[in-house]
């Protein structure tokens, strides 16, 4: 202010304009006098309004104008969540909607190639907060997966994109259509000739109908369907086996022997949710169970599939052809003149078990299944070994497709591009997919798409293709629109929308509508089709609305007939090892698939099954390839993984290495969606892209070579180590073991057997010159001599998580985050251990102590969820300085947010390692308003500096608590279900009453083969888990090394 | 003052004030001496700067890292899930582990009557009170919440809470703060003599008005004397069971958890002899260079230094012992947990810092069994280095190496200090230099008073034999009447 500022007066103007002023002045310095530039930035930096003032003058009026002009737009926005249509609620009618109480609406949700699955979304003020499975879905059961969980993230996605764009430039949907309707106009005259509709896979029937219409205004044009996971394979085996693209459904609950041949059908085949919970009702062991299903899967790349089979056989994905032709030939099927590769070893031995196997099961109560990533011809040769086993109509359903109209995708994106080379196309319309990041790389679709002269992309964000196209239209998400869309069997489900478009968006239904009719809404067109399909009444159409499915809609059973020499066709070999290149195998992200969602943050954080990475793809190799390939491979730590180079054809792409025993030698397996550029702010950037080494001739399966050395990386894993160490952690045994003892089965697990075993025979074991110094028994429930219903007569709730049924898919996990708002942390975060979700899905690794090398050539795979087990004496509780942790009467171990100081000492002492630390504002890291509207109202948002962890949902546990009250029962049996639990598709884990001997949680209890994690601490868990029983082939696997044993001396990171 | 309460002679032949002073001293010489290092202000050493400019600057890096800290969170150190303890812990049991030569080297040798533990008492019980003030910011901050970190502290408030007094958190509270208050008290009440010297000697006004508060009125009347001395014995007695309480409590921090590494009955002990060792290694420390600096090798001799490391020998003997103690009973107790850990500790990734700390803290302490080794000042100070770091391994091994292998493995992980953890270690070791650094230029670092009283015994030993009460009476009881009042003769 003073002596320097005071140089740069000009007096002389200061004169002038002391002159030109008229009446009575008043200034506090001469800077203000002379509005000295200096003056004004020094005002404004000490007080802001002041400078407005000085600058704006607005006087009363205007100031009363403004105000009530803010007032008016802020009540404006508070509309903007409602829906503008009136929708049906499930249970509630809408006059119900009172704040704090939710809503529920049955909707669908897309999940694996353009198949559904029902959901139930919970609503609350009009925010959607979270999805829960459609009871009366025949995918769903009332169950989800980790992706459907996931999906309301997605939607409140602030990067999604908000306007249209024009080449880079912000335009308005108006601007669009009066630019695409004259386009289209002109196009009438060529009958459309230059017109391209390139859309995902559709089942929507009303998407269809539009498209017909479309179709049949422009005769001329095309309709292409494409996404990288489009079930070409499947579609081509059908027709191969039947001559015609039948849709092949599963029926795993009726099925005793299981053949999996590269089929991951419990995560990533459309119905895996329901596949996954037919298949756990054939193997849960109980008290009297005798028998359970035999699950034999032979695949590449380690699956979870691959972990619940009772004999899992490591081939490389060239090799299930020839396998599945030599079981095809075992059982008698006629597979022409092809040669019948001849197996060695272990693998002949598995080869003939397998077989006799199948071939003792009575006629219909085998099932095998192919895999969608397999050749046509693998799935001719099954439908022939179905047929031959009796299984076709029994356990194997045959069906009209499901999708609107089946198609070759890939022969018809390839005509595409040919077509757009030969600028044959004008008019260029995607709705949804990102072809110019998913098409395979020798279609070079990005070199093409830009030479469409009038190109539009309906996209939710503003990716690769919509930077390409011409124009860019925000795409509503399919919370936001109405919709329809059928299941893996056909059954079809009206989408409602749960909310107005957060941002500026439309669906596909509306923008078709708009080009080629009168523009219609999103409601109409679908009461519309529906009303031209008989459902007149809104009665009708409310009762849809309202159950979430179209009665008996499925699609009509077909009885077919192997055409003659289908399971002879001869395979387009998938390109073979040969020298020094390897197998390369490219499939989807067991996360993110194919990279639609790689902006999902809670998608990203999910520890990738089996592989436990988060953040990240990886190339995975075999150890005994790593060592041939001289890649290092450091043992504890996965900050510096590394890396290698991969070429392809001339293509190259550098990637982490990791290191996974059980998968199979010259292999490498790539996974898609990451190396996105233009994903979002979350998804760019990451990873590396393996759509840059899938060529349309060999997609899933081609050779390449890799070489190390090329230096290393951070991946960001959730787990480091995947050995019990000897620890009595998941206990294994089989179901032979399970029946023998039934002589006494209230006291014997399956290790207690083992165990018993080894006495028998002499063997001494380090545990038995122990003195048994607890009893476990003692505290098993509900025998606990304390149990606080005789104290206090209340409810004490218990938790029972069944390991034979955990089938590691992570919709627990998923379920957790969404309903406990829980953070996401990011890859650096991961990467120094401080993953937030409070349910951890532990994978263990064990092979026969006898055969060191199983254990990397084919290890067994367990899983085990673990969150808090509420312990009865909980060693967390006494620790605590503050009294932040404590028990409730109900035998809750209660988390105080508000009272925890944060000394981590709790987490110290729990031998479970369940607590979460808050080490920074996580919560609010990104201060992001949409991303808050997220939230679950009913839990805690957790700030710095706490402990949290699971509560048992016990916000979930107060609802009903209240609602028993206010009605005065009691809470009953089954209707109070934990977030895990509901998600859970095998109903694995189950949560209630423990006091009440009747509750389905209480029975679990008192199975023989119930046992406490860490019970000998005396921490006296609620949560038991029951032993994992297996169903082994005692012709492939001799009895004595059923015993599971882990090795104690390999340290492995997988 | 110690003649008050010593009236047995000493045993012929084993002269405990021996070796203790050399030099020819006076009275006057040692009040001189002492007092000249706060009273000559200008004439401090160069070294003295520059140490103290480190330290300093070392100790806004503390500062910084702690603005940092509140401003982001915890998350800015390396501990995650499973290892929710990291250096912070760490540091915080190796700090309170120095902290403990001092009291012990006061009250317990003062109790005992140890005549050599007069002119080290002064800077060894500064030491203490500076360590314990850089221990004491470990437990508040590494708190995810510090500004609600006073919820420990049993206070009457409208959320009718108590603190969990089962938490060895709340229990360590309590040791740390009586600790650090007794301590302070005794100290200051030890300065009281001194602190009047001061006041009478200087001639800055200022540091006269200073010294004058702080001195309480101190006329150095028999009376005066009577009753410090009653005071002073008392304070040591209060003190001794602290020595032995607050690292005991510190060890039921760990002690009292069932982290297989942690939930072991040795603790209290061993915890308690490695602090002193990991004390005595730090007074030598400081010691050493001192003595070099101010030229105090006539009141700090060699016979200290001796005596010092035959104690840090004896305790680093149990520490040792415990080290074994736990081994066996790993393999003995036949608990899997416990004997994989103890492998763990010896084999696992973090194998390196066991070995480390077996040959810091088991067998480089071995070689004090050597005279000459004990008399070498470059080995000495070597050797008390390597302690110190082998004492900060030990609860590396305890805390790290334990958290990271638990009971299962799926959740074992790894922990990696961040940039942050080291400026919070540096800075606190700023802070503490920087505090010690402050002391030795404005208080007298040697208890003047007690080195003449010593002087008067070593002295009257030399002339008169055993003539304790009989010709010494005159010269020895009115210490403070003749040598202190005529000292501050201005008045």
């Amino acid at each position: 202010m003073d002596t320097e500022q005071k140089q740069t007066f000009d007096l002389e103007a200061l004169r002038t304009k002391l002159a030109s002023t008229t009446g009575r002045q008043y200034w506090r310095g001469l800077g203000e006098l002379a509005e000295n530039e200096e003056f004004i930035q020094y005002l404004e930096d000490e007080v802001p309004q002041a400078t407005r003032s000085m600058g704006m003058y607005v006087d009363r009026r205007q100031f009363l104008t403004l105000a009530g002009a803010g007032l008016a737009l802020a009540g404006l926005s508070g509309c903007r969540f409602q829906p503008q249509r009136k929708i049906v609620p499930y249970v509630k009618m809408p006059e119900d909607m009172t704040l704090g109480i939710p809503s529920f609406f049955a909707t669908a949700v897309p999940s694996l190639s353009g198949t559904a699955l029902g959901v139930i979304a919970t609503t609350r003020e009009g925010r959607p907060i979270k999805l829960e499975g459609n009871p009366d879905h025949p995918d769903s059961l009332g169950k989800t997966d980790a992706v459907t969980q996931s999906l309301l993230i997605g939607m409140y996605d602030p990067d999604r994109s908000q306007t249209v764009m024009n080449q880079g430039e912000v335009s308005a949907w108006k601007e669009f259509y009066s630019t695409a309707r004259d386009a289209f106009a002109r196009q009438r005259t060529t009958r459309g000739n230059g017109v391209r509709v390139l859309t995902e896979t559709i089942t929507s029937p009303t998407f269809a109908a539009q498209m017909k219409n479309l179709l049949v205004q422009f005769p001329e044009a095309k309709w292409i369907q494409y996404e990288p996971e489009g079930r070409d394979n499947v579609r081509a085996g059908a027709i191969a086996a039947f001559g015609e693209p039948v849709n092949t459904i599963y029926k795993f609950d009726q099925a005793s022997r299981i053949l999996s041949l590269d089929a991951d059908f419990l995560l990533t085949m459309p119905g895996h949710v329901r596949y996954a919970g037919d298949f756990i009702k054939g193997r849960r062991v109980r008290r009297d169970t005798k028998d359970m299903n035999r699950l034999y899967v032979v695949e590449g790349m380690p699956t979870i599939t691959g972990a619940n089979a009772d004999q899992r056989l490591p081939l490389r994905p060239s090799e299930i052809e020839g396998f599945a032709r030599a079981v095809a030939q075992g059982i008698g099927v006629d597979v022409g003149g092809t040669p019948v590769p001849t197996f060695n070893g272990d693998n002949a031995k598995y080869l003939t078990a397998l077989i006799k196997d199948l071939k003792s099961a009575a006629a219909g109560t085998t099932l095998v299944i192919p895999g969608d990533f397999q050749p046509a011809p693998v799935h001719a040769l099954v439908h022939a070994i179905n047929a031959q086993l009796g299984n076709a109509g029994k356990t194997v359903l045959y069906t009209d497709p499901v999708e609107a109209v089946p198609s070759d995708q890939l022969a018809d994106l390839k005509t595409l591009v040919v077509d757009i080379s030969a600028s044959k196309v004008d008019v260029l319309l995607i709705l949804g997919g990102n072809p110019v990041y998913t098409a395979p790389v020798d279609l070079r679709f990005s070199e093409q798409i830009v030479k469409v002269p009038f190109s539009i992309h309906l996209s939710a964000y503003e990716d690769e293709t919509s930077f390409l196209s011409k124009w860019h239209l925000p795409e509503a998400h399919f919370m936001e629109a109405w919709g329809d869309i059928r299941a893996y069997e056909g059954t079809t489900s009206i989408i409602q929308p749960m909310i107005a478009p957060l941002y500026d968006g439309k669906s596909a239904h509306e923008v078709i509508s708009a080009l080629i009719e009168e523009p219609r809404e999103g409601y109409q067109i679908v009461r519309d089709h529906y009303r031209s399909q008989g459902v007149i009444t809104e009665d009708d159409f409310n009762k849809i609305l309202h159950d979430g499915v179209v009665a008996s809609s499925a699609s009509k059973l077909r009885l077919v007939t192997l055409k003659p020499g289908a399971a002879s066709a001869v395979s387009p070999a998938i390109a073979k090892p040969s020298g020094s290149t390897l197998e390369v195998v490219i499939r989807p992200d067991t996360t993110i698939g194919d990279g639609r969602y790689a902006n999902n943050g809670w998608l990203q954080e999910l520890p990738k099954p089996i592989l436990k990475i988060t953040w990240d793809n990886v190339a995975v190799i075999s150890p005994a390839t790593a060592a041939a390939l001289h890649i290092p491979y450091d043992k504890e730590s996965a900050s510096n993984t590394p890396t290698a180079e991969l070429t392809v054809r001339g293509s190259k792409i550098t990637a982490p290495v990791w290191i996974l025993p059980g998968h199979p030698d010259d292999t490498v397996t790539l996974t898609l969606g990451y190396g996105r550029e233009r994903a979002g702010s979350v998804g760019s950037g990451i990873g590396y892209n393996a759509y840059n080494v899938m060529f349309s001739d060999t997609l899933w399966n081609t050779t390449g070579t890799l070489e190390g050395g090329k230096g290393s990386l951070p991946v960001a894993t959730t787990q480091h180590h995947y050995l019990m160490e000897n620890r009595d952690l998941i206990r294994v045994g089989s179901i032979a073991q399970f029946t023998r003892s039934s002589y006494d089965k209230e006291r014997l697990s399956p290790d207690d057997l083992e165990e018993q075993d080894k006495n028998e025979k002499g063997k001494s074991h380090v545990v038995e010159e122990r003195p048994n110094i607890y009893n476990l028994d003692e505290y098993k429930y509900p025998k606990d001599p304390n149990n606080a219903i005789d104290k206090f007569g209340a409810y004490s709730w218990g938790m029972s998580i069944d390991a034979s049924a955990c089938i590691g898919c992570n919709a627990c996990v998923s379920a957790c985050v969404a309903e406990n708002n829980t953070p996401v942390v990011g890859k650096d975060e991961v990467l120094r251990g401080r993953a937030m979700h409070w349910i951890r899905i532990d994978t263990y690794y064990a092979s026969d102590a006898a055969q060191s090398d199983a254990y990397f050539v084919n290890p067994k795979t367990y899983f085990m969820p673990v969150m808090c087990v509420h312990c009865e004496q909980a060693p967390c509780e006494p620790v605590c300085p503050v009294a932040a942790t404590i028990h409730s009467h109900e035998g809750l171990n209660m988390m105080v947010y508000n009272r925890c100081v944060g000394t981590k000492y709790c987490s110290n002492n729990c031998p479970y390692k369940v607590r979460r630390f808050n080490f920074f504002n996580y919560a609010n890291h990104h201060d992001v308003p949409v991303r808050k509207l997220l939230n679950n109202p009913e839990v805690t948002v957790r700030g710095r500096g706490v402990m949290e962890k699971c509560s048992y949902c016990t916000q979930r546990i107060s609802l009903k608590r209240q609602q028993a009250k206010q009605i005065g029962v009691e809470i009953k049996d089954g209707e109070l279900v934990t977030a895990c639990q509901q998600a859970c598709p095998t109903d694995a884990i189950v949560f209630g009453n423990i006091s009440d001997l009747n509750a389905a949680v209480s029975k679990l209890k008192t199975e023989p083969h119930d046992y406490a994690l860490l019970g000998e601490l005396n921490t006296r868990p609620r949560t038991t888990y029951l032993a994992r029983v297996n169903n082994p082939n005692p012709e492939i696997e001799s009895e004595a090394s059923q015993s599971e044993k882990t090795r104690g001396d390999q340290q492995q990171r997988g | 003052m110690a003649s008050t309460i010593n009236t047995n002679p000493p045993a012929p032949g084993n002269d405990p004030t021996e070796g203790l002073i050399t030099g020819e001293h006076t009275y006057e010489t040692i009040t001189d001496k002492v007092s000249s290092i706060v009273i000559n202000q200008r004439k401090q050493p160069l070294t003295w700067y520059v140490i103290f400019g480190g330290a300093f600057i070392m100790l806004n890096v503390m500062m910084a890292t702690i603005v940092h800290l509140l401003f982001k969170g915890i998350g800015i150190w390396g501990i995650n899930i499973p290892s929710g303890w990291g250096w912070d812990i760490i540091n915080f049991v190796w700090w309170i582990g120095i902290g403990h030569a001092g009291t012990l080297i006061s009250a317990i040798l003062l109790l005992l009557r140890q005549q050599w533990r007069t002119s080290i008492n002064r800077f060894a019980e500064a030491m203490t009170l500076f360590a314990v003030a850089c221990a004491g910011l470990y437990p508040l901050l590494h708190t995810g919440r510090p500004w609600v970190a006073y919820w420990l502290f049993p206070y009457p408030n409208v959320l009718g809470m108590w603190p969990q007094f089962r938490s060895p958190l709340v229990w360590d509270v309590f040791a740390v703060s009586t600790y650090a208050t007794v301590s302070a008290m005794f100290w200051f009440v030890g300065l009281i003599p001194d602190l009047a010297t001061m006041r009478d000697r200087a001639t800055n006004p200022l540091a006269k008005i200073i010294f004058g508060c702080l001195s309480l009125g101190w006329r150095g009347s028999a009376q005066h004397w009577q009753r410090y001395e009653a005071a002073y014995l008392m304070l040591a007695g209060l003190s001794t069971p602290l020595v032995l309480s607050v690292h005991s409590i510190v060890s039921f921090d760990f002690s009292v958890g069932i982290v297989p590494g942690w939930h072991t009955t040795i603790f209290p002990p061993y915890f308690v002899a490695g602090a002193v060792y990991a004390g005595f290694a730090m007074v030598i420390l400081l010691a050493i260079p001192t003595r070099a600096l101010y030229g105090l090798k006539d009141f700090i001799t060699m016979k200290h230094l001796d005596w010092m490391a035959k104690i840090m020998l004896t305790t680093g003997l149990i520490v040792f012992y415990g080290y074994l103690v736990e081994v066996f009973y790993a393999w003995y107790g036949g608990d899997k947990a416990e004997m994989e850990m103890m492998h763990n500790r010896m084999f696992g990734p973090y194998g390196w810092s066991y070995w480390m700390l077996i040959t810091c803290n088991g067998f480089a302490p071995q070689l004090l069994w050597f005279p000459r080794v004990r008399r070498s000042i470059p080995m000495l100070f070597i050797l008390s280095l390597v302690v110190s770091l082998g004492m900060w391994l030990e609860r590396f091994v305890i805390v790290t190496v334990s958290l990271t292998r638990t009971a299962i493995p799926a959740t074992w992980g790894y922990y990696t200090p961040t940039v942050f953890d080291w400026s919070m270690f540096l800075g606190t070791m700023g802070q503490f230099l920087f505090l010690f650094f402050l002391f030795i230029r404005f208080v007298p670092m040697i208890a003047i008073f007690e080195m003449r009283d010593l002087l008067h015994k070593s002295h009257h030993d030399d002339t008169n034999g055993n003539g304790h009460g009989v010709n010494g009476h005159t010269e020895a009881a009115p210490i403070g009447t003749q040598t202190t009042i005529p000292a501050g003769a201005g008045e």
